[in-house]
């Protein structure tokens, strides 16, 4: 069984472990130095830079690892669906920096005004100067104000995106409790590429379930500025199965694609010109990376930030490492699930780089469970490497839940993404249940 | 209730002639994994975004730090092979992006791991 031809495991496993050694993987700081192993700034606490800042410190505890993150707790845009279908409390997705400070890392409350790639320094709001070695920006997305015309910022107060966890969320979940039954909730869907792919399908779920436990005369309107979605069959079969007719999907080639909101008016207008009023309106506007990637001078004129694939290093300012969903990292999705892999991805190669050493073999997966009823769970998979310079999903891994799944099989995957959820916040912030 | 151990009971006779089967036939590595620094923490770190490791904190996905290799070894090739285990939902979408000796090398990691998610000071990597 242990006989494998041209590469045993036992070579394999002496030189993964000499390389975990040199890397410093242990938790206890070598005796020979107790000096300063490098300077590392994050920026941002959510499921990237949370993981980066993490696993620098533990890979090599003598990295100084500094977190800059305004918020004083980081609320997760997943699981805030099952928020909005009345399952979860909000403050269940809230996670505080304890662990981080525990380990060592230094938590700075504060906001990343600029960074200067050549000078190696950042600017905070705060008026601090942080000087790096390797800085890594998770900065998440930032919204293209009025790319769609009519909806900025203050249209979001009235037309919330909640498409950032915080006060977008409660007020979309406000507005659906004093919504009255049989008004109709009309979600604006946008074009790839966009935060959290069926993050938008699973919203209409519960929003759906609320409705059927609570207002089952209500409706709800998709209007979509694409033609397909992620993992469209199973949420169309999970849709009519559990809420009926009480959905109706509109693909951009059937005047799906609105042009313009009036959120005032809580209403918009669809490329053909037809006006579709909401008694709540949802608009998830079109996306770019968080501002700082821009001061810093990453992202391209996509908007977003195009990386090194072995090290998620920009490829346009060295030393700079950017991770999670202000990435161009297709074919892995703007995920939490991959902004974590590529946190940790990342974390190895700095640790790596600061110790003179060559990046290990990039290694990502993901797994993205979605709620379409409380006991109905349905998952995509992928697993990704590098080849010829480019990131790829491993050839036959990966895909979406079987569409002729068994009732057991759909509740088992329910409860496994409670199970995913409470595992990556205990490895990212060290909470969850 | 799909149970991990019980289904390892079952299958663990059948299992252990695939497992050779399959470990000689395979070509040793995935694409350019095969080319890099080799770090197995590195590959076996998204397993810890759904497997807790501490027992205490065990829910619906099973904790696999500390299980025994052969265990792991055993059931991650049934994941793998085309007739997964009954009750499986996302293990054999996720094992087919692993080489057999990355199976191997992952299921040795596992093994080692305590109820922290890291190969306690002291313990042969």
């Amino acid at each position: 069984m242990n006989t494998v031809p041209k590469f045993s495991r036992r070579r394999w496993l002496a030189t993964a472990g000499q390389a975990a050694l040199a890397a410093g993987w242990t938790i206890s700081a070598p005796v020979f130095s107790q000096q300063s192993a490098g300077r590392v700034v994050v920026i941002g606490g959510g499921f990237g830079g949370a993981t980066a800042a993490k696993y620098i410190k533990q890979r090599n505890p003598l990295i100084d690892v500094t977190l800059v993150e305004p918020a004083q707790k980081f609320y997760t845009c997943p699981f805030t669906n099952l928020y909005l279908g009345g399952l979860r409390t909000f403050e269940a997705q809230g996670h505080s920096f304890d662990e981080l400070r525990s380990m060592g890392v230094k938590v700075l409350q504060d906001f990343a005004q600029s960074a200067d790639g050549a000078a190696k320094t950042l600017k905070l709001a705060g008026g601090q100067t942080l000087a790096y070695d390797k800085l890594v920006l998770s900065p998440g997305i930032d919204f293209l104000w009025n790319k769609l015309e009519g909806y900025d910022e203050a249209a979001s107060l009235l037309a919330p995106h909640a498409w950032k966890a915080g006060a977008q969320t409660t007020l979309l979940k406000k507005q659906l409790d004093a919504m009255p039954d049989g008004g109709t909730f009309v979600m604006v869907a946008p074009a790839n590429p966009y935060r959290c792919p069926p993050g938008p399908y699973e919203r209409i779920s519960m929003v759906a379930h609320y409705f059927k436990t609570q207002k089952p005369k209500s409706k709800i309107l998709v209007l979509d500025a694409k033609d397909a979605f992620s993992k469209q069959g199973l949420f169309l079969d999970g849709w009519k199965r559990f809420y009926g007719d009480m959905i109706e999907w509109v693909p951009a080639n059937k005047d799906g694609n609105v042009i313009r909101v009036d959120a005032k008016n809580l209403s918009v207008e669809t490329d053909f010109g037809k006006i579709h009023k909401a008694a709540v309106l949802n608009v998830i506007p079109p996306q770019k990376a968080g501002l700082i990637a821009e001061r810093a001078g990453v992202s391209n004129k996509s908007g977003w930030v195009p990386v090194k694939p072995d090290t998620f290093e920009s490829t346009q300012v060295k030393d700079i490492y950017v991770v999670g969903d202000a990435t161009i990292a297709a074919p892995m999705p703007k995920s939490g699930f991959c902004a974590n892999a590529q946190g940790k991805v990342a974390a190895a190669a700095i640790v790596n780089a600061l110790a003179g050493k060559p990046a290990a073999a990039a290694s990502w997966s993901n797994t993205c469970y979605s709620l379409v009823a409380p006991d109905y769970g349905i998952s995509v998979a992928g697993v990704y490497q590098v080849a010829d310079g480019k990131i790829v999903e491993v050839k036959g891994s990966g895909g979406v839940s079987p569409r002729e799944a068994s009732d057991t099989v759909r509740k088992l995957e329910a409860l496994h993404g409670v199970a995913w959820y409470n595992a990556i916040a205990r490895d990212t912030w060290g909470s969850g249940a | 209730m799909f149970s991990f151990h019980a289904l390892l009971k079952n299958n663990l006779v059948c299992l252990a002639g695939l497992a050779s089967a399959a470990l000689m036939a395979a070509a040793p590595w995935h694409g350019a994994r095969a080319q890099g620094v080799l770090d197995v923490s590195l590959l076996a770190g998204t397993c810890l975004n759904c497997h807790v490791s501490d027992p205490k904190l065990a829910t619906s996905i099973p904790v696999i730090a500390g299980k025994p290799e052969a265990v792991l070894k055993a059931q991650l090739l049934a994941y793998k092979s085309d007739q997964a285990p009954a009750g499986t939902t996302i293990m054999n979408r996720l094992a087919k992006g692993y080489s057999d000796d990355e199976i191997a090398a992952l299921a040795a990691y596992f093994s080692k791991l305590d109820a922290k998610g890291i190969v306690p000071a002291g313990v042969k990597k």
